[in-house]
């Protein structure tokens, strides 16, 4: 391939969703958690979903990840998840077997979750850990999983790498824990990152240095993040654009700044004027009740 | 009255850990709340503003020190006293659900102090609990439903009414507001406010979201290893910090305000342990004051924050 075809490809693909989600309908028995969702993820770019309890936005992401039909009874009733591999293919995630989709967990789309203490395994070590998903997924012996194990520890910040590498996941705080979740789901140089609510368990200060390590590896990495919050501060704080769900649904989507200055729906309204704004405050001296709006029916 | 409703000196709880370390949770804490104030008490996790809550109420003995509630010692009531002064305080934890008994309604809850405590005829407490479920925003015929039939925000307002069943002057809020969506937890706090003005509640407002204790407070207290490290009015906290925590706690909170992005140096340091090995203790923080009512420990007494 010349020079100038690569340079096409990648505007093309700049251009391209790597993610594509269309028309998605999850079901748990009679319930509909995701009612005809459609949004794109675009390489290199920081999505969040943002929404409160039930609205659907973790199923979301778990069906991206198929494992919504694991352990749980959702099902994907209807619509697509299309994603456009390396090469330009575009697959159409809903349709793959367990085994095809088993070889994109991790490889193609990796995932963490809020309580990294349930994501590790007790009985092992932190680094045995990340080295076991390098060597699963790259076919590599244990001296080149360690060995990559131990750059990753790197690259998220890990002060100490070495020594943090024998340690069992109890010995480490819950803002070390999330790196090292960080370090397992980048290891294989994914094109997506799912975030569900990767800081809710983390106090701010954590929090601070998890978000500013998640800015600076998409920066390094090229990976499209899909950060899934209840949180409007870590929306503002992270997102270029921004998917908004209530009640299964999308109720607005766009540009980050678009959507903070002109929020085009009356339930983005009501969401943003519940939210508390450090600063808001300034030059009151009594205590304000939050000026609430109705959510027209 | 006169002076402060609450007034707490030099307060210390101390727990004992394997091999005679001790984590100091609370270490001598002072402050005072007027009637009619929010002091909201901010901090990471462990830094002691929880146990703060429990001794202020006497879940807990503390280790030293003392509490006066409307000019008594509470730290010093026999439990026969204190059962009859806890009328004065009362606390609303974080998880509504957790704080209400599955199996009983939830007027029945909410009647249960007055109905412990003889505080009328069964038809004067129901007519009393009625009309605390309409002021805090709730139908008095849900009395009869139980727990599971509500959402987090009914149930949140539910322990509200069984907090002011014996119209307490003092109200801890344990991150009562912390489990609640956005827009509920907006809610929530609007009502507070409004208990306050009517009431002339007091609230201890313990809380770890700074947006939130930016919103209700009158004062601020900023706890860090179990010491006060910055307290003052809100405004001074808020526009004027001085502590480096404070200072940091603050350069953290994310604003839900894409045009205030801010970019922020890695800083990969953690908060150290509030464990103590065997014969050794913290320093006994100094405090001065910048302003009228605004207090700073002095950093060099303070383990280092960086």
């Amino acid at each position: 391939m010349s020079a100038d075809q690569n340079t096409a490809q990648n505007a093309a693909q700049n251009a391209e969703p790597i993610l594509s989600v269309r028309d998605l309908v999850v079901t748990f028995g009679s319930f509909t958690a995701v009612n005809g969702t459609s949004f794109d993820l675009f390489p290199g770019e920081t999505l969040a979903v943002v929404g409160e309890s039930g609205s659907g936005k973790s199923v979301t992401a778990l069906s991206i990840m198929r494992l919504v039909e694991l352990g749980t009874r959702g099902r994907i009733e209807q619509g697509e998840i299309l994603f456009r591999r390396d090469n330009g293919e575009v697959v159409d995630l809903v349709g793959l077997s367990e085994d095809e989709m088993r070889e994109v967990r991790g490889n193609d789309i990796s995932m963490i979750f809020q309580e990294p203490l349930t994501s590790l395994n007790p009985v092992y070590t932190v680094g045995n850990q990340v080295a076991e998903a390098v060597m699963l997924h790259q076919q590599v012996d244990k001296a080149e999983g360690k060995a990559r194990a131990l750059e990753m520890f790197q690259q998220v910040r890990i002060p100490d790498p070495e020594q943090r590498l024998e340690q069992f996941p109890h010995e480490m705080s819950g803002g070390m824990r999330q790196r090292v979740m960080i370090a397992m789901a980048l290891s294989c140089d994914p094109r997506v990152l799912i975030a569900d609510e990767p800081t809710t368990a983390l106090d701010v200060t954590i929090q601070a240095q998890i978000l500013g390590l998640m800015r600076d590896l998409r920066e390094t990495t090229g990976a499209a993040v899909m950060i899934i919050t209840h949180d409007m501060g870590v929306v503002a704080e992270v997102a270029d654009r921004v998917v908004v769900m209530n009640q299964a649904e999308i109720v607005e989507q766009g540009d980050v700044f678009e959507l903070f200055e002109n929020p085009q729906e009356s339930y983005t309204r009501a969401l943003l004027a519940a939210v508390p704004r450090l600063g808001s405050m300034t030059g009151l001296d009594e205590p304000a009740p939050f000026d609430l709006v109705e959510v027209e029916q | 009255m006169s002076g402060p409703l609450v007034e707490v000196r030099d307060l210390t709880k101390v727990f004992p850990v394997d091999g005679g370390a001790k984590v100091h949770a609370v270490e001598h804490v002072d402050f005072t709340l007027d009637g009619g104030e929010t002091l909201a008490v901010v901090g990471e996790s462990g830094c002691g503003k929880s146990t703060l809550a429990h001794l202020m109420i006497r879940l807990l003995e503390p280790t030293s020190g003392t509490v006066h509630l409307d000019g008594v010692d509470i730290t010093a009531l026999s439990n026969r006293a204190m059962r009859e002064h806890r009328e004065k305080l009362q606390i609303i934890f974080q998880d509504p659900f957790a704080s209400l008994d599955p199996r009983r309604s939830v007027g029945n809850a909410v009647a249960a102090p007055l109905a412990i405590r003889r505080k009328g005829s069964a038809s004067e407490i129901d007519d009393k609990v009625a009309g605390l479920f309409t002021r805090v925003g709730l139908e008095p015929a849900m009395m009869r439903q139980f727990p599971h039939q509500f959402s987090g925000g009914q149930r949140q307002r539910i322990c509200i009414a069984r907090a002011l069943a014996l119209e307490p002057k003092l109200v801890i809020a344990d991150e009562a507001v912390s489990a609640l969506d956005v827009s509920i937890q907006a809610q929530v706090i609007n009502l507070m406010m409004e208990l306050q003005a009517e009431m002339g509640l007091s609230y201890l407002f313990i809380s770890h979201d700074l947006a939130v204790v930016e919103r209700v407070s009158h004062r601020v207290a900023v706890m860090y290893l179990g010491q006060i490290v910055e307290i003052g009015p809100r405004s001074a906290i808020f526009d004027n910090p001085q502590h480096s925590y404070t200072k940091r706690l603050l350069d953290a909170v994310p604003i839900a305000d894409p045009r205030q992005r801010r970019e922020r140096p890695l800083i990969t340091s953690e908060i150290p342990s509030p464990v103590w090995a065997k014969g050794t203790a913290p320093e006994r923080v100094v405090h001065r004051e910048v302003e009228p009512g605004h207090w700073v420990a002095e950093e060099s007494s303070t383990p280092a924050t960086e």
